[in-house]
């Protein structure tokens, strides 16, 4: 029985059904179902064909962007359940928050790089535009998050990414978190001239300097 | 003359004009800036915190008091520009904050290249204008970078320029400086000079900034351009009609800001909707989609009988290749067409917006150049017939040798300035293509251009200006 929930999670999350997500999220919570194996099982699995569904040119953005965000879904229900239950939700790749700096409103961008990191099986805590760089580190602090990544498109606002790591090193914070950069004015050299963990020129390319760089 | 094109039945615009209606009506916008929100109120709109529900008769009540047409005013009045009617105005590419060089490199951009993308501009046949941020002069604090384009744009052409757009204060700056220039802030209010880029924020939204902005340039009487950006797909639907039904609900909203804040403000109707690729999310402008929307918004603007602002050399390109070429060749001659009146981006776009080329700025000055040719169309007078150079060559024979030819040719013909087209061997012999001739030209036309002489005295004034206000 359980087996067939969570082929349906699986198969609702590569459809970008948050409907069916949210349905099945909650019989496995009303009938005391593994909520980790849901996740492991169901939900991981199902992102996991479409991140290759993608990478193979198989499906589009929006194929991408809605199963990661039937995604959430899923999570939003089982994670407390599974916290409720005092169970360890198994390894998440990571958690990244994710924002644009202050004075930059531009978002699809960070998005898409949301969605992604979503897919890749890593978890995202996106705060939005035009944030300021305590406001960064205060979420990533509240999440435990392994990385910062902060999204700027204006010349600019890019000193607004330095900000955020001259913050962290004001409070002593800079060892705690990676601090990943992106946005079409940035470079791999604006990245080591501030110091910035990473860089990537587009979403994928994020995700995969995010692979290498935690496994370290 | 040529007519201008039409893509939409007069059925269709007006459908997406109810379309737009119902958005503004039904959804609403929001507007995040106090002062405006206070305007809506006093005008009677329904507002609820910073969402405005707009009415259809407001709404039309308000995009009637828009001149159909204006003049903006130049530095050399045989530069004034009227915008509207049959008119174009091209100008270069503006925002961009790298410079890709003929050699495949890309750099930052920097105060030097603005300087010279103004005086390519200014030395332009072809160009009507020297525009605005034709390069983001990254090497200039940001705080002041604002008051160096625009003395920049004074002294070194005296064709129309536009203002900046970030913020009320830095358009409160613009028109000081223009103010200096022109003889004072009334002078201006009566004779618009500058023009400046509101945008939106697709979708349905317009922010602080650019309402600061706006509102400024409205209250001392200068254009504005108001545009929606929207990127099909991403901040707006997969769809083409929906699409200009949403960017034309937000350029109406816009322009009924203006309207109510100086009836009769110089304003027009803009768009650079494109769409968002749907593998990995960048914004393509050297689409045919890009295409429709810019030939769709020229009607809708005339619909309304505002001047419009769409199009340019747009491309997705890296490089100057044919791609570049191809594309925005595509969307030049969309909004040429389709009667575009203001043609931001019209010289030396690359990368989606990304990057100027001064060779894809001669090449585009180029496309300019035979668009605007193509555009005066067929010449019927008895030189154009030329039944007499007809009857006097007859049957066989040559017309080179006829004094009709000698003399019609340079009225009928276009001299192409950058295209090549000597014999193969000839043109082999250095075997240049389009980017390594652009290199070469538009070192050429930076060298022999010398910017028309600036008053001492104003020019003693702005600096004083920039010095106090940096
Ligand atoms: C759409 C757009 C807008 C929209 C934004 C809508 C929205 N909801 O985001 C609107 C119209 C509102 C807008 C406004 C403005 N814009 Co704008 N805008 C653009 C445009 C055309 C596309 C941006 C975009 O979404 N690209 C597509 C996405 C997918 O690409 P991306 O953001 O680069 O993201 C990819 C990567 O960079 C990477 N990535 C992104 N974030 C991150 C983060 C991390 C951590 C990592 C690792 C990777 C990563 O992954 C993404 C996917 O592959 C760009 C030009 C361009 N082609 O980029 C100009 C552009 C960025 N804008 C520009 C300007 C000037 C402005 C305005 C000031 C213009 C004005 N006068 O109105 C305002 C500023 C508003 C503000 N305060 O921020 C300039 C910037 C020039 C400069 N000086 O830097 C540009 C270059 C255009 C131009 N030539 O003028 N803009």
């Amino acid at each position: 029985m359980s087996e067939e929930i969570f082929a349906g999670l699986k198969q609702a999350i590569i459809d970008g059904d948050e409907d069916v997500v949210e349905e099945l999220s909650q019989q496995v919570i009303e009938e005391s179902i593994n909520p980790v194996d849901a996740v492991q099982v169901g939900l991981i699995k199902g992102i996991e064909v479409v991140g290759e569904l993608w990478k193979a040119g198989e499906v589009f953005l929006p194929d991408v962007m809605m199963s990661a965000e039937a995604m959430k879904v899923g999570l939003g229900l089982l994670e407390p359940e599974i916290a409720k239950l005092g169970m360890s939700e198994g390894d998440s790749k990571g958690k990244i928050v994710l924002g644009t700096v202050e004075g930059d409103i531009h978002d699809i961008g960070k998005n898409i790089t949301g969605a992604m990191f979503t897919a890749a099986g890593y978890k995202v805590f996106d705060i939005g535009t035009d944030i300021k760089a305590e406001d960064f580190v205060l979420k990533a602090q509240e999440v435990g998050a392994d990385i910062i990544g902060a999204s700027a498109l204006l010349t600019t606002t890019m000193s607004a990414q330095k900000q955020i790591i001259d913050y962290l090193k004001e409070k002593n914070l800079r060892d705690q978190f990676k601090v990943f950069i992106g946005g079409g004015p940035t470079s791999q050299a604006y990245a080591d001239e501030i110091g910035a963990d990473g860089w990537a020129e587009s979403a994928d390319e994020a995700v995969t300097l995010a692979d290498r760089i935690l496994a370290k | 003359m040529l007519p201008k094109y039409n893509v939409l039945t007069q059925e269709q615009v007006e459908i997406i004009h109810n379309e737009s209606i119902k958005i503004l009506e039904e959804i609403g916008m929001d507007f995040e800036y106090e002062p405006a929100i206070e305007i809506f109120k006093a005008q009677g709109l329904k507002v609820e915190g910073n969402r405005v529900y707009f009415t259809r008769e407001f709404i039309e009540g308000k995009v009637k008091l828009a001149p159909s047409e204006f003049t903006l005013h130049a530095r050399n009045p045989e530069h004034n520009l009227v915008c509207g009617g049959d008119n174009i105005i091209y100008m270069p590419g503006y925002g961009a904050p790298f410079i890709q060089l003929a050699d495949g490199s890309r750099r930052k951009s920097t105060m030097e290249d603005y300087d010279n993308i103004v005086k390519l501009a200014g030395a332009s046949k072809n160009l009507h204008m020297t525009g605005g941020t034709v390069a983001e002069p990254q090497d200039i604090p940001d705080e002041i970078r604002h008051l160096k384009m625009i003395y920049s744009s004074i002294k070194n052409s005296d064709k129309c320029f536009m203002g900046s757009a970030e913020g009320r204060e830095r358009a409160q700056d613009s028109v000081e400086m223009a103010a200096l220039l022109f003889g004072g802030k009334d002078v201006i209010k009566e004779k618009p000079v500058l023009i400046s880029l509101i945008n939106s924020l697709t979708p349905l939204k317009f922010d602080e900034r650019m309402l600061g902005a706006l509102m400024a340039y409205a209250e001392a009487g200068q254009a504005v351009v108001v545009a929606s950006l929207v990127m099909a797909g991403s901040t707006g639907p997969a769809a083409l009609v929906g699409t200009l039904a949403l960017q034309n609900a937000e350029v109406l909203a816009g322009i009924s800001l203006a309207q109510s804040i100086n009836p009769g403000t110089p304003v027009v109707y803009g768009s650079t909707s494109a769409l968002s690729d749907m593998r990995n999310g960048s914004l393509s402008i050297g689409s045919p989609e890009c295409a429709l929307f810019i030939s769709a918004s020229a009607q809708i603007a005339r619909f309304y009988g505002i001047p419009s602002r769409s199009g340019g050399g747009l491309n997705d390109a890296k490089i100057v290749d044919a791609q570049a070429g191809y594309e925005s060749m595509m969307t030049l001659m969309a909004a040429s067409v389709t009667g575009i009146n203001f043609v931001l981006h019209t010289a030396g776009i690359l990368q989606y917006f990304m990057a100027i080329s001064y060779e894809k700025f001669m090449m585009d000055d180029e496309m300019a150049g035979m668009l605007l040719h193509y555009m005066k169309g067929f010449n019927f007078d008895e030189d154009g017939l030329a039944y007499e150079a007809i009857a006097s060559v007859g049957p066989g024979g040559h017309f080179l040798t006829q004094k009709h030819t000698r003399r019609n040719h340079k009225k009928e013909f276009r001299t192409p300035q950058l295209s090549d087209r000597s014999a193969y061997e000839a043109w082999s012999r250095e075997g240049l293509d389009t980017n390594q001739r652009a290199h070469k030209q538009w070192q050429e036309v930076l060298a022999k251009y010398v910017p028309p002489v600036l008053d001492e005295s104003i020019d003693q004034k702005l600096l004083e200006f920039i010095a106090k206000r940096s």
